[in-house]
């Protein structure tokens, strides 16, 4: 009878793990960019690029989400808001980085209103560079992201160094 | 009434107040007043019906001229006058707030007051536009002493969730900073009263990021890619604007097949951005099939745009003395094919949104504006000429080569939401024209002259119109490699006064269509709304509060 809770626990899990790699539900939060990336990354909801074809769709709230999307570099105002938007949303949760000013502040870099890139304030699981990088490189990024939690385990996230090219 | 006659008036009005008159520019006049003048000479103005306040400058003279220095500018059509008003630096400047005679000015007044530390007595809301709510009291970015370690952030018992609840016997309902209005997240509360909107309020300064003052960190050239960065949408106004100023300022005379080239990205540049609101306003009306054909579409501009420029979003276009990039045979053959698809679908748009009964329900009648209040408000861009107002810079001072290939002016007297759709998509019928003439008609020449390291000292306004608006830029070099201060004033902000006010009195639900209506740059896509009514909290994302407009126009 022990084994029981185990069984379901794994069954139950297997289901979760299968539903979440086939439908991952994302937020995304702009938390100081210029809204490059943002268009970018609805251009891949439209018809065009379509990334609902991988079951992705995007949520109006934390709560409902599996991946927060971020963009932009982190203001001073906005830092909050997005430590709580991360909070509210249930575990297990996901962070990807968008755009080269989310990733090292970018053309932001030393302003004053800035607290810095995205993975000072939270932990990012996968990067995409680029200013702003191009719907194909978003859906590459995402889906990545998507390989590694087939398998269970959270990717090594390679941060791009500085100067190198996206 | 020629540019000259209109700066002789402007004279004439302001000159009971004018302790000096200066002519920095063929279009425009400076009149140095006292600040004890101020809303005598913007009643003035205003009496004398001359022009709208665009924007107002703060500048630090620096601590060994002691002084602060306030810039009013008024602009009617290609004339620009500007009041100017020294302040001491030391103690508490003060002046007195305009913007009981010019509502837009209240942001501008908020502005200056965090930026620079001047105290403007009188204005309606005192507290911060853009910096964020730990900021120092006593420090001020815009000086020039001004050191980032001043800025750390100090601890204040700010309340973490937004403001909510009941004002006297309203409910306050908070919006954002999480929401897909505006390029920045942006923050409102609005006051309801049952279903019924009966004040508003915004924060911004969410995605603040203190370009401004970075511009003056960074070389000319530099500063071009960092300008371009202010808006993923409009990015190539930004840079017509910066680099039409510091070439005027450098005595750097464009290439006409450069000018030429820049509009031609403006009016593609227009038609992504117009294509993007269309879907994104047919969202909020629950209209998705409309939000998915017009992103389709769009897709044809970026494919172009990447195909002429490089790039999709960012293009980098333009550089200091030209452009980079020429039109051969092979693109202008790509630009009308793409035309010819686009003319087509946006006809059949028009169409769609005059025509759908669904749809009209949502905008016809709703938010209704009309020409007297969007002067009053300061509407600008296509939000001002959907209700009748003829405001548009490129028709008013034709910059770059819009004299030689001139755009027609749209408007409409409705001032519903419905104008502003006709507006637009007639807008686009118009920009898919005009590029077509420059594709035929490309001057020619060189793409670029040489711009020189540093740019000799003077001030210049450089006006354009973005998608959304005129975006004002106010540049003043002092002869070094980077420009002294930098103002920009982005036509976003003038259209939030007319929102702000024109919510009053609507439903909440109509809230999303209305501000959709005035395309605020669109970031993010989701937004929290708290909603509280007598002991009973209810939160509401934006997704529930979209459904809820919906259903409610549904049920009617
Ligand atoms: S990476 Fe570039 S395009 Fe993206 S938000 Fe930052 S500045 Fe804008």
């Amino acid at each position: 009878m022990i084994t029981t809770p185990n069984l379901i626990n794994k069954v139950v899990s297997g289901i979760t793990t299968w539903a979440r790699v086939n439908s991952p539900w994302i937020i995304h939060f702009n938390s100081g960019s210029c809204n490059g990336c943002d268009i970018e990354i609805l251009a891949t909801l439209t018809p065009y690029y379509d990334i609902e074809r991988f079951g992705i769709k995007l949520k109006g709230s934390p709560r409902h989400a599996d991946v927060l999307i971020c963009t932009g570099p982190v203001t001073r105002q906005a830092r909050d808001r997005l430590l709580r938007i991360y909070e509210q949303m249930p575990e297990p949760k996901f962070v990807v980085a968008v755009g080269s000013c989310g990733i090292s502040g970018g053309t932001f870099a030393g302003c004053y209103n800035i607290v810095g890139h995205i993975d000072e304030v939270l932990p990012v699981d996968a990067y995409i560079p680029g200013c702003p990088p191009r719907p194909e490189a978003i859906i590459d990024g995402v889906v990545k992201l998507l390989t590694h939690l087939k398998n269970g385990t959270r990717p090594e996230p390679i941060k791009p160094q500085l100067g190198e090219q996206a | 009434m020629n540019t000259e006659a209109r700066l002789q008036r402007a004279k004439e009005i302001l000159a009971p107040f004018a302790r000096e008159t200066l002519t920095p520019e063929a279009n425009r006049v400076d009149v140095v007043i006292d600040a004890a003048d101020l809303t005598k000479a913007t009643a003035a103005l205003k009496s004398a019906d001359w022009g709208y306040l665009s924007a107002i400058t703060g500048m630090d003279l620096g601590p060994d001229a002691g002084q602060l220095e306030a810039l009013y500018h008024f602009c009617d059509a290609a004339a620009v006058t500007s009041l100017r008003v020294r302040l001491p630096r030391e103690g508490q400047p003060e002046i007195d707030s305009v913007a009981d005679q010019v509502p837009v000015a209240s942001f501008y007044e908020r502005e200056l007051s965090e930026m620079l530390g001047v105290t403007v007595v009188g204005t309606p809301d005192p507290t911060h536009l853009f910096l964020p709510d730990d900021w120092p009291d006593g420090v001020f970015p815009i000086r020039r002493d001004f050191k980032i370690e001043d800025a750390a952030p100090v601890e204040r018992d700010t309340p973490k969730v937004p403001e909510q609840g009941r004002m006297g016997n309203k409910f306050i309902v908070p919006i954002g900073p999480q929401h897909p209005a505006l390029k920045e997240p942006g923050h409102f509360e609005f006051a309801v009263d049952g279903e019924i909107i009966t004040g508003a309020r915004m924060r911004l300064g969410y995605v603040h990021r203190g370009i401004e003052k970075a511009t003056e960190q960074r070389n000319w050239i530099q500063n071009l890619y960092l300008l371009e960065r202010i808006c993923g949408i409009c990015s190539h106004t930004h840079t017509s604007a910066y680099a039409q100023g510091a070439e005027k300022l450098a005595q750097v005379e464009v290439p006409m097949r450069a000018q030429a080239i820049r509009e031609l990205v403006a009016g593609l540049e227009r038609i992504h951005s117009h294509l993007l609101w269309l879907g994104v306003a047919a969202h909020e009306a629950g209209f998705d099939t409309l939000f998915m054909y017009s992103w389709r579409d769009r897709e044809t501009v970026m494919s172009l745009l990447e195909e002429l420029t490089g790039n999709r979003v960012n293009y980098s276009i333009s550089i200091l003395g030209g452009v980079k990039q020429d039109i051969g045979l092979e693109q202008s053959r790509s630009i009308h094919k793409a035309m010819d698809y686009l003319e087509e679908r946006i006809r059949y748009y028009l169409d769609v949104v005059t025509s759908d009964a669904m749809f009209l329900q949502r905008t016809r009648g709703i938010g209704t504006m009309s020409r007297d209040e969007a002067i009053l408000y300061g509407a600008l861009g296509p939000t001002a000429r959907a209700s009748g107002l003829e405001r548009d810079v490129r028709v008013d001072a034709p910059y770059g080569a819009y004299p030689k290939f001139p755009v027609s002016l749209i408007t409409d007297e409705r001032g519903d939401l419905e104008a502003k759709f006709v507006v637009r998509l007639k807008e686009l019928l118009v920009s898919c024209f005009t590029i077509r003439t420059i594709v035929d008609n490309l001057p020619t020449g060189e793409l670029a002259v040489r711009f020189p390291r540093k740019v000799p000292a003077g001030e210049t306004v450089s006006r354009v119109e973005a998608p959304r608006g005129e975006a004002f830029y106010f540049i003043k070099s002092e002869g070094g490699e980077s420009p002294t201060r930098l103002k920009i004033r982005t036509p976003s902000l003038c259209n939030w006064t007319s929102v702000l006010n024109k919510a009053v009195g609507h439903q909440l639900a109509d809230v999303p269509m209305m501000i959709a209506g005035m395309d605020p740059c669109f970031s993010c896509n989701d937004r929290m709304v708290t909603v509280r009514r007598k002991d009973d909290s209810q939160t509401m994302t934006w997704a529930q509060l979209r459904a809820y407009g919906i259903e409610k126009y549904k049920s009617r």
